[in-house]
């Protein structure tokens, strides 16, 4: 019913189109554009409230734009589920892995973009193991660059005598018992990268033993990745594992007391962009991506506490501007090329062991969790 | 009446049962095909083995059954004390704590153990007061936990024992005690021999619903960490689509919660089945004056059990208006910019809640009000099953309900071509769905208030039938049927379960909305989104209660 009554003011607005003259430019897009993704809307509503305020301007036509939110696994499930008849247009976030595997069932499209715009981002990023930024078929691209953390609160780690920490072995200081907050691997992709970053480092054996007495200091394993800074910038608890740079950043933008530090062996991901395969709206989901990778999309997602995926810009801002604070709060990183990248992380060993990792995580930690505890 | 003829009542008697084939029996015909096959669609037992060699499914199946006992024992402490004291004994501010009583029941999900958090959390207002103030050290942990979830399900449900207490016991003739009394009874004797029979049928569904509900909560334990339960591993299983096996087990976690719900009803079906058990009139209870020192001792009682039960509505509104409220006992900036957020920015969270829940309603009626009267007033065959089917409705988590209407309705319909998951009218279905049992229920136990009697007396002095249902069954049931529609309302409107699992983009209602925020980590404009919607259920409420008094209960026994 809604989607009948939703075609006739289509229709008029054809009619009213077809009467006045035609705009010059050829690319036209549709008048609607729906993302499922599990980038969170604080960054997913500036980006796409831009791009309407830009097709208003480039084809003076108003988009509506909706962002579906569900988490990586949700959001994937749910294509896969789709089979080919999308209700969204775009997949914006998560795994590259997860993008190859849409791209084998042939649930997303090919990108097409102009050449000029894929060229400017690099292949990958990151030794030994590089990064890849880009599909090198043309499926899916990246579109930021962004670091899974740490977080901590301040105050809290100040009244239990704890230095702020540096890296990820800070987080088994026995006096941060109780007080760490983190998303189990089963339930979060930032969370089982990371557990990955933990064991590709040094060995499975070393691995597990250190992950489980993290869980020993463990006091909160919570249902989401984006819970973890939300109970740490409240001062439930005061130090999290494996938190995507910008979740912590909405936090401290909100006006909490949260800080976010990127170890050194810390995943960076290019959250992956694709279209889906069978879209209602490919043209605007191909304005959409063109636009996030242009310096006026790019510009938005760095005042969000992200990085550029490309070296042709770097987070920089009027003092006291938002991306200001997202520098300082980032530890002082304008860009990610202008360093050398440390990247320890093998996604095709991680992927190939995805359930196992999780198996055992389920079988060694989650289901002991009482026992880890008394344990350490 | 008997339906032979081939008249529009049994061609609306068909549509009824086409409704419940459909809606009710087909989704968890489904559930259970999946759970009983694997990715390649053979049949199997392997699914359930799996389970129940699980040590950490086995423990949860364990600690979920303990925790439902449990809620069911303190809320029977709290809900049988409260409801003797407002029905038996008259003490300052009764009205008005029968009405406040009533109130935690409306707490939406998540907002209520949002709002404990904010008071009693490791940082919440009582531990920061006991650090700042009294040099303690650790907080105590109120809140994460299973005693965290206890907590939350008590103060949120003790009500609903109240309320089928209260309805039981309005329902005993005070004749048949004061005949006890007159034969030498003593009280204790009175109590046990005759209110205490009386009373079960109402206490024994009240229990079942708390239990049921305690078991199937998944949103409560998920925000205290506590992962090891039933419908947690459900809706997390689910919730990960990656892994194909684990997403099987959610599903056969979901079957199990259906079994299990069909397992309670037909353990105390003869206590919760719509019965003509009770007499057919409220009666007017003569209520005893308290004496001086005990007066004082059940407003005090009460006085505590309130502060304790609206300290979530206290940190949600505390939350909704403070900005980057941090190990301070009270926000130390104030803000009005998320109520602004969420209602005048967003105002499609409010305006799809009044419209699904208002066709919900509507269907609740379509289909519910000729329900009652064929279980009330014919003998049309199956209408066992269908009473059993509305006892069954109430007692199916709307998890399992969800999860059933994903599964069984993502084909393309034929002629329009689009999966009914693809659009939005399965919101207002899955809604009417869920809460059909209230508006059966309102309307047939107004319906078993009009005896017989007085219709047939309208006939034989020459009154049609048509006459007579105008004017006499409806004025003497519209109040039923209003505080059925009402309270389906109430309860679609913060429905949260079932809807999760199948809303797209642009149809969110407001305790998805509630949800999103707080999963995009905005847990200010989760709050007010929260604020909201409780006041709008407590006006609801409200409006109910000055309609029905204690009859509320009725609708859940």
């Amino acid at each position: 019913m809604l989607r009948s009554l939703k075609v006739l003011p289509c229709v008029v607005a054809g009619l009213l189109a077809a009467a006045s003259p035609v705009p010059a430019q050829a690319q036209q897009v549709e008048s609607e554009l729906v993302l499922i993704t599990p980038v969170a809307k604080t960054l997913t509503d500036p980006a796409l409230a831009e791009f309407a305020k830009y097709a208003k301007e480039k084809w003076n036509i108003t988009v509506k734009t909706s962002a579906l939110a569900a988490g990586t696994p949700v959001a994937y499930g749910r294509i896969v589920e789709w089979k080919g008849r999308p209700e969204a247009d775009i997949f914006w976030g998560g795994e590259s892995a997860l993008f190859d595997k849409l791209a084998e069932q042939n649930l997303v499209a090919k990108l097409d973009l102009p050449k000029a715009v894929v060229e400017s981002i690099p292949d990958s990023i990151g030794r030994p193991k590089p990064i890849p930024l880009k599909d090198p078929k043309g499926f899916w691209i990246g579109t930021v660059l962004e670091p899974y953390g740490l977080v901590y609160h301040p105050k809290l780690l100040q009244r239990l005598g704890v230095p702020p920490p540096k890296d990820w072995d800070d987080l088994l200081n026995p006096k941060l018992k109780g007080n760490v907050a983190q998303c189990a691997p089963t339930r979060s992709s930032s969370s089982h990268a990371t557990y990955e970053v933990i064991l590709q480092r040094e060995g499975d054996a070393k691995g597990w033993e250190w992950l489980r007495r993290l869980g020993g200091n463990t006091g909160i394993f919570t249902a989401r990745s984006r819970d973890v800074p939300s109970v740490v910038a409240k001062g439930e608890f005061a130090a999290g594992f494996a938190v995507p740079s910008y979740m912590a950043f909405e936090d401290r933008l909100a006006g909490f007391d949260i800080k976010f530090v990127a170890p050194a062996t810390a995943w960076i991901t290019p959250e992956p962009i694709a279209i889906l395969a069978g879209s209602k709206h490919p043209k605007a989901a191909r304005a959409f991506i063109e636009f996030m990778l242009s310096e006026r999309g790019q510009r938005v997602a760095m005042e969000r506490g992200v990085f550029p995926i490309t070296p042709k810009y770097r987070v920089q801002g009027a003092a006291g501007s938002t991306a200001e604070m997202a520098v300082e709060f980032t530890g002082g990183l304008r860009s990610y090329f202008d360093r050398e990248v440390t990247n320890i992380y093998d996604d095709d060993v991680a992927q190939k062991r995805y359930e196992a990792v999780n198996a055992q995580f389920r079988k060694d930690i989650e289901s002991v969790w009482d026992e880890l505890k008394k344990k350490y | 009446m008997k339906l032979s003829r081939p008249s529009p009542a049994a061609v609306g008697f068909g549509l009824i049962w086409a409704f419940l084939i459909v809606f009710v029996v087909f989704p968890l015909v489904r559930i259970f095909y999946d759970a009983f096959t694997n990715e390649a669609g053979q049949l199997t037992l392997v699914n359930f083995q799996e389970f129940f060699t699980d040590s950490f499914y086995l423990r949860s199946f364990w600690k979920s059954m303990v925790l439902g006992v449990a809620a069911v024992f303190t809320t029977s402490v709290i809900g049988i004390a409260v409801a003797f004291l407002l029905i038996r004994y008259d003490f300052p501010g009764r009205g008005l704590f029968s009405y406040l009583t009533m109130l935690p029941l409306i707490l939406p999900p998540l907002v209520g153990v949002l709002g404990f958090v904010f008071i009693l959390g490791r940082a919440g207002t009582v531990n920061v007061l006991l650090m700042d103030w009294f040099g303690m050290e650790k907080p105590i942990n109120f809140m994460y936990g299973t005693h965290g979830v206890l907590l939350v399900e008590t103060v949120h449900l003790f009500p609903m024992m109240t309320l089928s207490v209260l309805d039981a016991l309005s329902k005993v003739d005070p004749t048949l005690e004061e005949a006890a009394q007159g034969m030498g009874a003593k009280s204790w004797r009175r109590f046990w021999d005759i209110t205490l029979p009386l009373t079960t049928p109402g206490y024994i569904s009240g229990a079942l619903l708390v239990f049921i509900w305690t078991f199937a909560d998944f949103i409560t334990p998920l925000v205290l960490g506590v992962q090891d339960l039933l419908a947690p591993q459900a809706y997390l299983n689910i919730m990960q689509f990656v892994d194909r096996r684990i997403f099987r087990m959610g599903i056969v976690i979901s079957a199990l919660l259906v079994v299990l719900a069909i397992l309670f009803v037909l353990a105390a079906r003869q206590y919760v089945a719509l019965k003509d058990y009770s007499s057919l009139s409220y009666t007017r209870v003569q209520r005893r004056q308290l004496g001086p020192v005990m007066r004082w001792l059940a407003v005090g009682f009460l006085s505590v059990l309130l502060f304790i039960s609206f300290a979530p509505q206290v940190g949600v509104l505390l939350a909704a208006v403070g900005r980057g409220w941090s190990l301070t006992p009270f926000p130390v900036v104030y803000t009005l910019e998320f109520f602004r957020q969420v209602s005048i920015e967003t105002p499609r969270f409010i305006i799809n809640s009044f419209l699904f829940s208002g066709i919900a309603v509507f269907l609740c009626l379509a289909v519910g009000v000729p329900m009652a009267w064929i279980l009330g007033r014919t003998q049309a065959p199956g209408r066992n099953t269908m009473d059993a089917l509305t006892t069954l409705i109430l007692a199916i988590p709307g998890t399992a309900i969800g999860i059933a209407y994903i599964r069984a309705f993502n084909f393309p319909l034929p002629l329009i071509d689009l999966p009914l998951t693809s659009m939005w009218v399965i919101l207002p279905l899955v809604l009417a769905v869920r809460r059909l049992p209230y508006t059966v229920r309102g309307s047939h136990s107004s319906l078993l208030l009009v005896h017989r009697s007085m219709e047939e007396a309208a006939e034989n002095v020459g009154a049609t039938k048509m006459r007579t249902f105008w004017d006499i069954t409806v004025p003497l049931v519209w109040r039923g049927i209003l505080v059925g529609a009402l309270f389906s309302f109430l309860t679609s409107i913060q429905e949260a379960s079932a809807t999760i699992f199948l809303t797209l983009g642009g149809w969110e209602m407001m305790p998805f909305g509630i949800f999103t925020f707080y999963i995009a980590g905005s847990q200010s404009q989760a709050a007010a989104l929260g604020v909201i919607l409780i006041a709008m259920c407590a006006l609801s409420l409200y409006v109910v209660n000055r309609i029905a008094g204690t009859r509320v209960g009725g609708l859940f026994g």
